[in-house]
């Protein structure tokens, strides 16, 4: 099994993850990494698992979802076969989250500050000088105010800020951030997009950064790893995977995004079909009905993940012929 | 009746089988739960004599238990259904009339909500009854006009939330009038927690009945009702069991198979609609 | 020269809150939009964008300003008038999820415009329904099924079936596509510019997002806080912005291209959207702008020409281009 070469020791390595809902296998054979102070994406689109996975990681798994194997290390340790009890100390501490909704994600009833304080851990003058000084980092101005508001006083991009401020206050050695824009106007996306690639350069914090914009990708991301129905279709470095896709869903997701450089009016490219559903899954490639390259042996085998060049890795017989 | 649960497919067995008992009560009664006979008083269940064997034994009156029960039990469907009828009818009306036009209406409306629900529901009915007269049909009216608000609650609530979404703003854009956008598009997407209400309205009422009946207000005799026959057994609990028992085992059955089926229409719509 | 599809003059829309100034959603918006053209709308949130398209349609009542649609007064219009009006134009709205009645077939709901209107009947609206749906894509056959048997993809195209049934002259879409996946967006953006060229209606497309926008628009307006910051042809706002927001606005769009988003500057726009309850005085965009100074702060900008675009800013002619 292929794994996913990082440069330097990853923090974070996910490896075979498998997830089952119901009797299908809703992620399979998911192996991921990221070394400290960079950002990996996991980009795909609704229903691709991505969510999945990381909340896997964070052992936050819905009820109805269950592991069915692989394992998570981070820093070496298998947070899958923790007891519940060593995964509470890590998780908001060592390991972190932020979500898509940072107003529901917030307690409407607790003010910012007592919520960012009770990721720290300490109480009283400690408490609060480490609140202070984590808002002020996160760009939020006068935060002697903020620290006595509430929640439903907050922008969008306020209360994300807020979010960011409490799951880094602990200095835990990986953010998962999943969808953290999506829900943001575009200028305010930029700035806390911005304020994410800082923090990590800064702290030698690992992002894992979960997203369905290419675009926010090609901002951020050192690494990108393509996901299409549970699946690995490709990964490797930002820049290489946009210049040379190898894998025919990444090549024709680029294609089907309206550019700003493209000629207006000019018919996007399509992917006929629709993503299969977890019932529909078999033996083939999972990409193999909607896929321009498709054969007999897509449609009969499902390709392995395997090396198609330097950190790149690609699910796909026909790797080398995409684009 | 494909995707129902084993125990919901036997709670509704159980329910049509006392519906049908009830509605064929004329055909399967083995006496007839008018007869009395001094001779035949307070007989324990099984006993016999020329006529037949009275199954469920007599009452204080010589009548037979069994036939009673059954015809009490069409009594006890016919209140429930009518009550449920006209409080559906009054309630659901005012509440999607609130839900619609809101303003003024509204408030005045939900403002008669908070104080008939504010009434309790015996003296109403002590009122009632004593400016018409018990009977069937006050019955029935007291019953019908005195739950329409829990309807109005529901139906309120749920218009509100309707009429927002997009799919009805479309349907003004299209040119329906008012009434079919209320007709076509607000009544079928309310009528989920509606039914719910009403399913557990229904329980409620076959009690309330056997309630105002034990005390006098309701069914009078010699009309049998579950409630009157219990009330009528008070007296002889110890030389009788039979006559407060049985038609008590008769409303728990009925009312738990009511309550627990509304559990499982709710526990339906639940998942359904948030799993859009 | 043909009358425009769709005049709008001076509209406000101001919501009342209780204890405090009132919300100006829009403040003071004018723009036309010629027969068979697509004029964007784009902005950020509390710009105001969708109470444009909502007070457009007549689902919002106005607070003051004029609507015409097709010659028709739209403002302070009695019901019959806005009624036959509604049959000139149509909305698709943003969430296919609730924007289709879940207890009607989409055969029906497709059909209903023609219906209530008394436009068609029995077979003759099953052929028209028919017809409708094979236009958006969709094969007759799915006219008994209901919204949930479908994609959001293909929900989107029944909704857009259906905005088409009585022929408007003006289609307003919010935000048509927002809510879908990116393979899915495709199709439908492909769906809405075949449409303008076979049936030429004019379109009023409000989004956020300016990719988008660019692909299917022939003009575009940029809104901020309830007011028009620009207006211009689309290849003239893309290349050269007058407005410094405008121009933020566009490096801030991620694009899909590493080597070029890493080029450009980091954080285009600082600082937060005000809220539409206290506009900042003068200029509305000053607390923000990049290139603001004192004059921006006292008085608010006119609506001028500069170039090919019409712009609301006292120094557009310094606004660098992208």
């Amino acid at each position: 099994m292929a794994s996913d070469p990082v440069t330097t020791k990853p923090v974070l390595e996910i490896r075979d993850l498998a997830l089952a809902i119901g009797g299908a296998r809703v992620v399979d054979g998911v192996s991921c990494a990221v070394a400290p102070g960079e950002v990996l994406a996991l980009v795909g689109e609704s229903g691709c698992g991505k969510s999945l996975t990381a909340l896997a990681a964070m052992r936050l798994l819905p009820r109805a979802a269950t592991l069915a194997g692989g394992e998570v290390l981070l820093d070496g340790e298998n947070l899958v076969a923790l007891p519940e009890q060593r995964m509470r100390a890590l998780r908001g501490r060592r390991i972190t989250m932020i979500f898509q909704e940072p107003l529901a994600a917030l307690d409407p009833l607790s003010s910012v500050g007592t919520q960012v304080a009770e990721a720290t851990g300490l109480s009283g003058a400690a408490a609060r000088g480490a609140v202070l000084a984590m808002l002020a980092e996160v760009g939020i101005s006068d935060p002697a105010r903020r620290i006595r508001q509430y929640p439903f006083e907050l922008s969008g991009g306020m209360a994300q800020r807020v979010m960011i401020a409490t799951a880094l206050i602990s200095r835990p050695a990986v953010l998962i951030a999943d969808e953290p824009t999506t829900a943001l106007d575009v200028t305010i996306q930029a700035q806390i997009l911005d304020l994410l690639r800082r923090l990590a350069a800064d702290r030698g914090t690992a992002i894992m950064l979960i997203t369905h914009d290419m675009g926010v990708v090609a901002d951020i991301a050192d690494r990108v790893t393509v996901m299409y129905a549970g699946r690995i279709a490709e990964t490797g470095p930002t820049v290489e995977l946009f210049a040379e896709p190898r894998h025919p869903y990444t090549a024709l997701l680029l294609a089907a995004l309206p550019r700003l450089s493209d000629a207006p009016k000019a018919p996007l490219a399509v992917i006929r079909g629709q993503v299969p559903l977890p019932q529909a899954f078999s033996a083939a490639c999972r990409f193999a009905d909607r896929c321009p390259l498709a054969d007999e042996r897509c449609r009969a085998e499902q390709p392995p993940l395997r090396e198609v060049g330097k950190g790149r890795l690609s699910a796909c017989w026909h790797a080398e012929r995409v684009r | 009746m494909r995707g129902l649960t084993i125990s919901t497919r036997v709670l509704l067995g159980v329910l049509l089988i006392m519906l049908a008992a009830a509605l064929a009560a004329p055909l399967i009664s083995p006496h007839d739960p008018l007869r009395q006979s001094l001779l035949l008083r307070l007989k324990p269940p099984g006993s016999a004599d020329a006529l037949g064997i009275f199954l469920l034994g007599t009452d204080d009156l010589g009548r037979d238990l069994f036939s009673r029960i059954l015809y009490g039990a069409r009594a006890s469907f016919a209140v429930a259904t009518l009550s449920v009828v006209v409080s559906l009818a009054v309630g659901v009306t005012l509440g999607l009339v609130a839900g619609w036009v809101r303003g003024i209406a509204a408030a005045i409306i939900m403002r008669l909500v908070d104080t008939m629900l504010s009434i309790p529901a015996i003296l109403l009915a002590v009122l009632t009854v004593a400016v018409i007269g018990p009977s069937f049909t006050s019955l029935v009216m007291v019953l019908g006009l005195t739950r329409w608000p829990r309807y109005t609650r529901v139906a309120y609530a749920s218009t509100l939330q309707v009429a927002a979404m997009p799919f009805v703003q479309a349907s003004e854009m299209a040119g329906a009038s008012t009434a079919r956008i209320l007709a076509r598009h607000v009544l079928p997407n309310i009528a989920g927690p509606l039914m719910v209400v009403a399913t557990s309205e229904f329980g409620l009422m076959i009690l309330f009945e056997a309630g105002l009946s034990f005390l006098g207000l309701g069914i009078q005799p010699p009309a049998p009702s579950w409630g009157s026959i219990m009330s009528a057994g008070r007296q002889y609990v110890e030389r009788a069991w039979w006559l407060t028992v049985f038609p008590g085992i008769g409303l728990f059955t009925l009312v738990l198979c009511v309550n627990l089926l509304g559990d499982a229409l709710r526990d339906r719509l639940d998942p359904r609609s948030a799993g859009r | 020269m043909s009358r425009p599809a769709l005049t709008v003059t001076d509209l406000a829309v101001h919501y009342p809150v209780r204890g405090g100034p009132p919300v100006r959603a829009v403040d003071g918006l004018s723009f036309t939009i010629a027969p068979g053209e697509t004029l964007g709308l784009v902005g950020e949130s509390g710009c105001g964008k969708s109470t444009v398209s909502k007070a457009i349609v007549g689902l919002q009542r106005p607070t003051r300003g004029s609507v015409v649609v097709d010659g028709v007064e739209i403002v302070g219009a009695d019901r019959a008038t806005l009624r036959a009006a509604r049959a000139k134009m149509q909305m698709v709205f943003q969430d296919p999820a609730t924007s289709l009645d879940p207890r009607m077939t989409i055969g029906d709901t497709v059909g209903e415009p023609l219906l209530a209107r008394g436009i068609a009947r029995g077979r003759a609206l099953a052929e028209r329904v028919a017809a409708l749906l094979a236009e958006v894509g969709l094969r007759p056959e799915h006219a008994s099924r209901y919204p949930h048997q479908f994609s959001g993809g293909q929900r989107q195209r029944i909704v857009i079936a259906r905005a088409l049934a009585l022929r408007p002259s003006l289609l307003v879409c919010d935000e048509p596509v927002s809510a879908l996946d990116v393979s899915v967006r495709a199709q439908i953006l492909n769906l809405l510019v075949e449409l303008q060229t076979t049936l030429g209606m004019a379109n009023l497309f409000v989004s956020h997002d300016l990719a988008v926008v660019r692909h299917v628009c022939d003009r575009v307006a940029v809104m901020y806080l309830g007011r028009l910051a620009e207006l211009a042809p689309r290849d003239a706002l893309f290349a050269a912005p007058r407005h410094p927001y405008t121009r933020a606005l566009l490096l801030s769009v991620p694009e899909p291209d590493p080597a070029a988003q890493r080029a450009k500057p980091r954080v285009p726009l600082a600082g937060e959207i005000p809220s539409p309850a206290k506009p900042p005085s003068g200029c509305r965009f000053h607390t923000r702008c990049p290139m603001a100074r004192a004059h921006c702060r006292e008085a608010e900008p006119q609506w001028r020409r500069v170039g090919e675009s019409l712009v609301a800013c006292h120094y557009a002619e310094e606004t660098t281009p992208v």
